[in-house]
C-alpha cells in the first residue's frame, strides 16, 4: 500500500532523516496557528493518492501572507477527480543541490537495490536516458542490517559525506517498515543541512498487518469486499465479467477475451480450495456491477472441487448468464448439477470466451 | 532427474496442518504408483510423536534429520512462519526446499532465501505449486493425473495454468521431463534462469515451454540464457498498471514489466511466443520439428 507523502515523512523522521517543518492540516482554518513555525516561504501539497499531483494542480507556492488563501484554493480544486481533503503545509527550503535516493528489491539479485543519482527532482527513468551517468547502483545482502561503509561511498561519488548516513537510516526505515519501495525525491542540501524534500514509501501488502495497517487504501470498495471472501479481484471496464481459479489462469482468461475482441469487466480468482458459499459471494459481488453482461467461470478442479463451483454459482441465483467451463475434480458432479439448471457448459477455455464475447457484441 | 527422483526422501513442514496432511497422502498415493520413495517425515512444532498417513512426525528438522535420510522438503507452514521454516530446513542441510505458501512478507523471503544460499540449499517459490517430474517424483500440489513422460520441460509461475498447459500438451500427446512452479512472489529462489540451467543439463529434456507473466524481467533474462529451445507464454496483456494480479509478483510498476514489452523482447530474442494457452502444443511440434 503505498503511504501518503507525510505518513512518509513521519516513517523517515521516526528514522533520523532530516524532513522539512510541516503541518498536516484539514482545512485553511488549520494553518493560521502554524505560520510562525513554518517562515516567510511555504508550499501547500494535496496528499491525494494519486501519481503527478505537481503537473495537475496540487502543490502550491505562498508566502506566510497569502497561505491561507492558497490553502482554500487548493482545497476547493479536485485534483485528477479527486478531492482535496489534507494539505501538507511545509516550510519551503532554499535548495543548493537537489539528488534522488530510492530502495527497491530487485527480483534479479533477490536483494534491496540501491539507486542514487546526481540530479534530483526529475524521475529517475529521465535521468536513464539523458545521464546515465549521473546514476549509481548497489545491491545489499539482506543479512546485513547495515549497508557496508565502502558501498555508502561507492553510491555518494563526489556527494557530501553525510548523505551516506541517511542512505543507510533510509535502509534500515525500508527493512523495519517492510517497504516494496522507499524513495526520497528530490533529497537537497541546503545552508541548514540535508532534508528529504519529497518522500514515497510503499509497504509490503503482506505485510500491513504486522505494520499494524488495517485498512488497505489502495483496494477500491469491492476489491477490500473480495479480499475479506478470501479472493483477489481486480476492477477492469468492460462487460464481461471473469471467474478464475489461480491468478496465471484467470489473467489467461482475460487475455483470452481480449484474443477475441471482448472486454473483459474484472479480474477475480476465487483461490484454491474455494467452497460453495465463496464462490457465491464471487459471483454476487461481479453480478452487482452494472456494466457485465455475462460472466464466464473458468474453472481447473485441483484442490477446488468442480461440484462446490457448480453449488455457488447455483445459489448465487443472479439475472445475467453465466458460461461455465469446468475440468478436473468432481467435474462430472458439477456438470450435473448445472445442467440440471439449464446453465451453458462448453469444454475449454477457448470456446467459453468466444461464445461470452459473442453475447456481448 | 533435475531437483529429484524416485530415491528423494521427502520432509513435510507443516505436517499436521489441514494443507500437509492432504497433500502428504497425495504425494504418498503417488510415489506407490511410481514406486519412489515420497514424503517420509514430517515435522510440527509440539507434535512430535504423531503420525500423519503413517509418516512419522518429529518437533524440529534435525530430529527428524537423525532419524531419516532427507533430501528434499516441502513446506506449507502459514506465511507468518513459513520463512523460518526455510531457515530451517537449510540449517538442517536439505539440498532442496520448496515452498508452498503464499503472502509470505518479501522481507522474509528475501532473508531467507539469502540464508539458504550461503548454506548451499536450493528454494523453489515460495507461492509455489512445487514440482513434478512423471514417474519419478512430485514434491507439491500439481494434481498429476494431467501428467505424462516425456521430454518437455515446463517452467512456470502459475499453478493452475500450469496444469491447463500441461493438460493441453498431454492431450496432445507431448509428454513432460519435469514441470516446475517457480512461484507468483516478487522474489523467488530459483528463476527461469536456474531451472533452465538444470534442463540443459538434463538428457531427458529436449525443448521446455516457458510461462510468465506481467511484473519483474525474469523471463527474457531465463530465455536469453539458454540454448535449447522454448516457447513461451505470457499471461497478463490486458492487466492494467499498478495492480496487482492475484500473485504479489503480478504487477506493471514504473512503466516496467507489461506483457506487451515482454513479449516484443522475447520475440527479439527469436523465443516464439504463443498468443493463447492452446496454440502452445503446435507451437512445441514445431520446435521438434525444425531442430
Amino acid at each position: 500500500m503505498k503511504l501518503r507523502e507525510y505518513e512518509a515523512k513521519k516513517v523517515l523522521k521516526e528514522f533520523g532523516i532530516p524532513v522539512p517543518a510541516g503541518f498536516l492540516i484539514k482545512s485553511a482554518d488549520e494553518l493560521a496557528p502554524h505560520l510562525n513555525d513554518l517562515g516567510e516561504n511555504i508550499v501547500l501539497k494535496a496528499q491525494v493518492d494519486v501519481g503527478g499531483r505537481g503537473k495537475a494542480g496540487g502543490i502550491l507556492m505562498a508566502h506566510r501572507g497569502t497561505a491561507i488563501q492558497a490553502a482554500k484554493d487548493l482545497f476547493a480544486k479536485k485534483i485528477k477527480d479527486l478531492p482535496v481533503r489534507e494539505i501538507l503545509a511545509e516550510q519551503r527550503l532554499e535548495i543548493q543541490h537537489e539528488y534522488y535516493l530510492s530502495i527497491t528489491i530487485d527480483r534479479s539479485t533477490k536483494q534491496p537495490l540501491i539507486l542514487f543519482a546526481d540530479n534530483g527532482g526529475v524521475e529517475i527513468e529521465t535521468t536513464a536516458q539523458d545521464r546515465p551517468d549521473a546514476i549509481r547502483k548497489a545491491v545489499v545482502m539482506p543479512l546485513m542490517r547495515d549497508i557496508p561503509p565502502f558501498m555508502l561511498r561507492e553510491l555518494l561519488g563526489s556527494a557530501p559525506m553525510e548523505i551516506g548516513q541517511i542512505i543507510n537510516k533510509l535502509y534500515r526505515a525500508f527493512c523495519d517498515k517492510d517497504a516494496m519501495l522507499a524513495e526520497i525525491n528530490p533529497l537537497v542540501t541546503t545552508s541548514q543541512g540535508v532534508f528529504a524534500a519529497d518522500a514515497k514509501f510503499i509497504v509490503d501488502d503482506n505485510a500491513l498487518a504486522r505494520q499494524g495497517i488495517r485498512v488497505n487504501r489502495d483496494l477500491t470498495d469491492r476489491e477490500r469486499e473480495a479480499e475479506k471472501h478470501g479472493f483477489s479481484y481486480v476492477e477492469l471496464s468492460g462487460s464481461i465479467g471473469v471467474i478464475g481459479n489461480g491468478a496465471g489462469l484467470t489473467m489467461a482468461t482475460l487475455d483470452l477475451i481480449e484474443f477475441y475482441g471482448g472486454k473483459a469487466a474484472n479480474f477475480l480468482d476465487v483461490g484454491g480450495g474455494a467452497e460453495s458459499e465463496r464462490v457465491m459471494h464471487a459471483v454476487r459481488l461481479i453480478a452487482s456491477v452494472p456494466s457485465v453482461k455475462v460472466i464466464v467461470v473458468n474453472l481447473l478442479g485441483g484442490i477446488t472441487k468442480c461440484d462446490e463451483v457448480a453449488k455457488g454459482i447455483i445459489s448465487a441465483g443472479i439475472s445475467q448468464k453465466v458460461i461455465v467451463r469446468l475440468a478436473g475434480t468432481n467435474e462430472a458432479e458439477g456438470r450435473k448439477l448445472l445442467s440440471e439448471k439449464g446453465y451453458e457448459m462448453l469444454s475449454t477455455m477457448d470456446l467459453v470466451v468466444k461464445k461470452a464475447v459473442e453475447v456481448t457484441a | 532427474m533435475i531437483y529429484g527422483d524416485k530415491k528423494t526422501g521427502i520432509l513435510v513442514q507443516g505436517a499436521t496442518g489441514k494443507q500437509g496432511e492432504f497433500h502428504i497422502g497425495l504425494m504418498n498415493t503417488y510415489a506407490r504408483e511410481v514406486g519412489g520413495r515420497g514424503v517420509i517425515a514430517g515435522v510440527t512444532p509440539g507434535k512430535g510423536g504423531q503420525e500423519v498417513h503413517g509418516v512419522p512426525v518429529y518437533n524440529t528438522v534435525k530430529e527428524a534429520m537423525r532419524e531419516h535420510d532427507v533430501t528434499a522438503s516441502v513446506i506449507f507452514v502459514p506465511a507468518g512462519a513459513a520463512a523460518d521454516s526455510i531457515i530451517e530446513e537449510a540449517n538442517a542441510g536439505i539440498e532442496t526446499i520448496v515452498a508452498i505458501t503464499e503472502h509470505i512478507p518479501v522481507h522474509d523471503t528475501m532473508k531467507a532465501i539469502a540464508y539458504a544460499q550461503v548454506h548451499g540449499s536450493v528454494v523453489i517459490g515460495p507461492n509455489c505449486p512445487g514440482l513434478l517430474t512423471p514417474g519419478e517424483v512430485k514434491m507439491g500440489i500439481m494434481p498429476s493425473g494431467l501428467f505424462s513422460r516425456g521430454s518437455v520441460g515446463v517452467i512456470s509461475r502459475s499453478g493452475t495454468l500450469t496444469y491447463e498447459v500441461v493438460d493441453e500438451l498431454t492431450r496432445a500427446g507431448i509428454g513432460q521431463s519435469t514441470v516446475v512452479g517457480i512461484g507468483g512472489d516478487p522474489v523467488i529462489g530459483q528463476t527461469f534462469m536456474d531451472v533452465l540451467e538444470r534442463f540443459e543439463k538434463d538428457p531427458q529434456t529436449k525443448a521446455v515451454v516457458l510461462i510468465g507473466e506481467v511484473g519483474g524481467n525474469l523471463e527474457e533474462e531465463g530465455a536469453k540464457s539458454t540454448d535449447l529451445p522454448i516457447v513461451a507464454y505470457i499471461a497478463g496483456k490486458s492487466a492494467p498498471p499498478d495492480k496487482r494480479m492475484g500473485h504479489a509478483g503480478a504487477i506493471v510498476e514504473g512503466g516496467e514489466g507489461d506483457a506487451r514489452s515482454k513479449i516484443a523482447r522475447l520475440k527479439k530474442n527469436g523465443v516464439p511466443v504463443a498468443s493463447r494457452p492452446s496454440e502452445i502444443p503446435e507451437m512445441v511440434r514445431a520446435l521438434f520439428r525444425t531442430c
